[in-house]
C-alpha cells in the first residue's frame, strides 16, 4: 500500500497519489490545462518537498498532456500551426522569466512577486472568464427563446481593423478559422511564458483564456492546442529539472501519470458532453477557488513559521 | 628457608587477588549496562514505510533509563515566515541552525527533567532546553537569532516525526538473564538514509551512572538505490528516461481509449 520515493525521500500511499493523478488528469482533459497550479500544492500537502513536487509534476504532465493531445488530435482539435508559434514564444518567455526570478532571488523579493502574480493573474483570469461565461449563457438563453428563422451556419470571421490588422506576417490559421499576424501568438506566448516561469507552472490556465479571448479561437481547438503546447513545455522542464536540479522523482511521476493518463481520457470524453461556456465557467470557478486559497494562505498565520530553504 | 624471587611474586599476587575478591563481594554489584539494536541495518526498499527498531540490554533495575537515537549534528538552513506590511505572511529571511541532529528521538523511563540534573542534561544534550542552549542560530546577516526560533524548529521537526521526546515506553524484566530491558522504537520513514547513533544512559540520583552505545544504518537497496544513484551520476539519462516513459505511457493510454472519438 506504500511506496518509497527515492528522490523525495518519503513514503506515500500509492492509492492516494494515483487518485490525485486521476483527479488532476481529469481536469487536464476537460479544460486543456496541465494542472500544475493544482497538483503542486496537493503534492506538498501529502509531504512531498516543494522543489520535488514542482519538478515531478512537470514529468507527470508530459504523460497526461501526451494522452490528452493524442485524444484531441484524433478529434481534430489541435491547431499545430498556432501551437508552434505559441510554443516558440513560450520558450523565449520562459527563459526571460527564469532570469527575472534569478534577479529577484538575489534581492530577496522573489517569493512576494510569485505569490502576488498568482493572486493577480488567477483572480483576473478567473473573474473575467466567470463573468463572460455567465453573460454568454444568458445571451444563448434569450436567443434560443426567439424563433429560429435561419439555418445555422458557421459565423464568418470578422474583418479585423486597427493595430492587429496592420501588423505584418498575417497568417490564416485554418484549424482555428482565424487570421493573425505571426507576431501576435509569438508575443502572447512570450507573455504567458514569462508569467509561467515566474509562477513555476506550465501556464495552461493562462494560455487557455489568451487563446479564447485574445486569439478568438474556438473552445474545442483551444483545449487540444493548449495541451499540445503544454506537452512540449513540460518535456523541456522535466529534462532541465532532472539534469540541473536532480528534483524529478521518477516513482512519484509513475504513480501520478498512472492516474492522470486515465483521468485525461475521461476528462476528454466528459468534455464532449459539455458546451464551451459550461467548460469555461467550471474552469473559472476552479481558478477562483485556487485564488481564494492563495489569498487565505497569505493573510492567515501559517501553522509552522519555518520551512526548509530552497523551492518556492 | 630461602624463597626464590619468583615464589615471592607468585604468593604476593595470590594474596592480593584473594583480598580483591573479598572486597568485591562486600562492594555493591558492579553496573553492567548493555545495549543491542535489532536490526543493525534497515533496508529502504520500494515498499519501505518505516521500521520497528528493537533495543534490548541489561541494566541495574534501580536506575532510570534514557535512550537517545540521533544522527550526527550538522548545520541546517531554514527560511522563516514573517508578516509583511502588517497584512501578508511571507518567507522573509533565512536562519541557520548550527550543529543540530537531523533526527532526535529520546525515550525515558520517567520525566527527563525529574531524573536528570540540568548540568547533566546539558552535558549529554538531552531535552530541547539543553539543545537550545548549545545551538547557535544565525540569521541572513550572521547575527544571533531569538530563542523562539529554536522552539519553532523543534515543532517543525516534530511535525516531520523526526524529533520526539517521550517517557514510559520501556519494558523491564527480572529473569534468567538478569535484569533486562526492551524498547521498541517506531522508526520514521521520514528519516533519511545514513548511520544513526543509539545512546543508552543509566541514571541515578540525577546523574548519569553508566552508559552504552551502538549504531545502526538506514540504507537504500535494490531499485531505490539504483534510481537514486542514476539521478545523481547520470542525470541526463535519468531526465531522458523520465520523459520517454511519460510519453510512452500517455500515448499508450491514448491508444487504449482510441474508440472514444467525436467532437465537442
Amino acid at each position: 500500500m506504500y511506496m518509497y520515493l527515492p528522490i523525495a525521500l518519503t513514503s506515500v500511499n500509492y492509492f492516494l497519489v494515483i487518485g490525485l493523478g486521476l483527479a488532476v488528469g481529469l481536469l487536464s482533459g476537460l479544460f486543456g490545462v496541465g494542472g500544475g497550479f493544482l497538483m503542486t500544492p496537493l503534492l506538498m500537502m501529502v509531504g512531498i518537498p516543494p522543489t520535488i513536487a514542482a519538478a515531478t509534476d512537470a514529468n507527470q504532465i508530459v504523460a497526461a498532456s501526451a494522452s490528452g493531445t493524442f485524444a484531441h488530435w484524433r478529434l481534430g482539435n489541435v491547431d499545430v500551426k498556432m501551437g508552434v508559434y505559441l510554443l516558440i514564444g513560450g520558450f523565449l518567455g520562459g527563459a526571460v522569466g527564469v532570469q527575472v526570478i534569478k534577479l529577484l532571488r538575489a534581492t530577496g523579493g522573489a517569493d512576494f512577486l510569485i505569490k502576488m502574480t498568482y493572486v493577480v493573474m488567477l483572480g483576473l483570469v478567473g473573474s473575467f472568464m466567470f463573468v463572460e461565461s455567465i453573460h454568454a449563457m444568458r445571451k444563448k438563453k434569450v436567443a434560443s427563446a426567439a424563433p429560429v428563422t435561419q439555418a445555422k451556419v458557421a459565423a464568418p470571421e470578422k474583418k479585423k481593423t486597427g493595430f492587429f490588422a496592420s501588423l505584418p506576417l498575417q497568417i490564416y490559421f485554418e484549424k482555428s478559422g482565424v487570421t493573425h499576424s505571426a507576431l501576435v501568438p509569438l508575443f502572447l506566448g512570450t507573455f504567458v511564458g514569462v508569467l509561467a516561469a515566474i509562477m513555476g507552472v506550465g501556464g495552461g490556465f493562462l494560455m487557455v483564456p489568451v487563446m479564447v479571448y485574445m486569439l478568438r479561437m474556438p473552445m474545442h481547438v483551444v483545449v487540444g492546442t493548449s495541451l499540445f503546447q503544454i506537452l512540449f513545455t513540460c518535456v523541456e522542464v522535466t529534462f532541465l529539472q532532472a539534469y540541473s536540479n536532480r528534483t524529478v522523482d521518477f516513482f512519484l511521476a509513475l504513480l501520478l501519470l498512472f492516474g492522470s493518463v486515465f483521468g485525461a481520457q475521461i476528462g476528454t470524453v466528459l468534455g464532449k458532453k459539455l458546451h464551451g461556456d459550461q467548460l469555461k465557467i467550471l474552469l473559472a470557478i476552479l481558478v477562483l477557488a485556487v485564488t481564494v486559497k492563495i489569498v487565505l494562505e497569505l493573510v492567515l498565520q501559517p501553522s509552522l513559521l519555518l520551512a526548509y530553504a530552497g523551492g518556492h | 628457608m630461602k624463597l626464590s624471587f619468583l615464589t615471592v611474586i607468585t604468593r604476593w599476587t595470590a594474596v592480593t587477588a584473594a583480598f580483591c575478591g573479598l572486597f568485591a563481594l562486600s562492594a555493591p554489584a558492579a553496573r553492567a549496562i548493555t545495549c543491542e539494536v535489532t536490526p543493525r541495518e534497515i533496508p529502504i526498499s520500494i515498499s519501505y514505510h518505516g521500521a520497528k527498531l528493537t533495543i534490548t540490554g541489561q541494566t541495574d533495575p534501580k536506575d532510570d533509563l534514557i535512550l537517545k537515537v540521533s544522527s550526527e549534528p550538522h548545520d541546517t538552513a531554514m527560511k522563516h515566515y514573517g508578516k509583511v506590511g502588517g497584512l501578508v505572511w511571507m518567507k522573509t529571511g533565512g536562519l541557520e541552525f548550527k550543529g543540530v541532529p537531523g533526527v532526535y528521538l529520546v525515550n525515558t523511563t520517567k520525566d527527563l527533567n525529574l531524573i536528570l540534573s540540568e548540568t547533566e542534561r546539558g552535558q549529554y544534550q538531552l531535552g530541547y532546553d539543553a539543545m537550545a542552549k548549545a545551538t547557535k542560530i544565525e540569521d541572513d546577516k550572521g547575527q544571533p537569532a531569538e530563542r523562539k526560533w529554536f522552539d519553532e524548529f523543534t515543532r517543525f521537526k516534530e511535525k516531520e516525526m523526526i524529533y520526539k521526546i517521550q517517557q514510559g515506553t520501556f519494558t523491564r524484566q527480572h529473569g534468567e538473564k538478569g535484569d533486562t530491558f526492551e524498547i521498541v522504537v517506531n522508526w520514521p520513514y521520514q528519516a533519511p538514509p545514513g548511520i544513526y547513533n543509539v545512546d543508552l544512559l543509566a541514571v541515578n540520583n540525577g546523574k548519569v551512572v553508566d552508559k552504552a552505545a551502538t549504531t545502526f544504518e538506514v540504507k537504500r537497496v535494490g531499485i531505490i538505490a539504483a534510481l537514486s544513484k542514476m539521478a545523481v551520476d547520470q542525470a541526463a539519462l535519468y531526465g531522458i528516461m523520465s520523459v520517454l516513459i511519460a510519453l510512452a505511457a500517455g500515448s499508450a493510454v491514448g491508444a487504449i481509449f482510441k474508440k472514444g472519438g467525436g467532437s465537442h
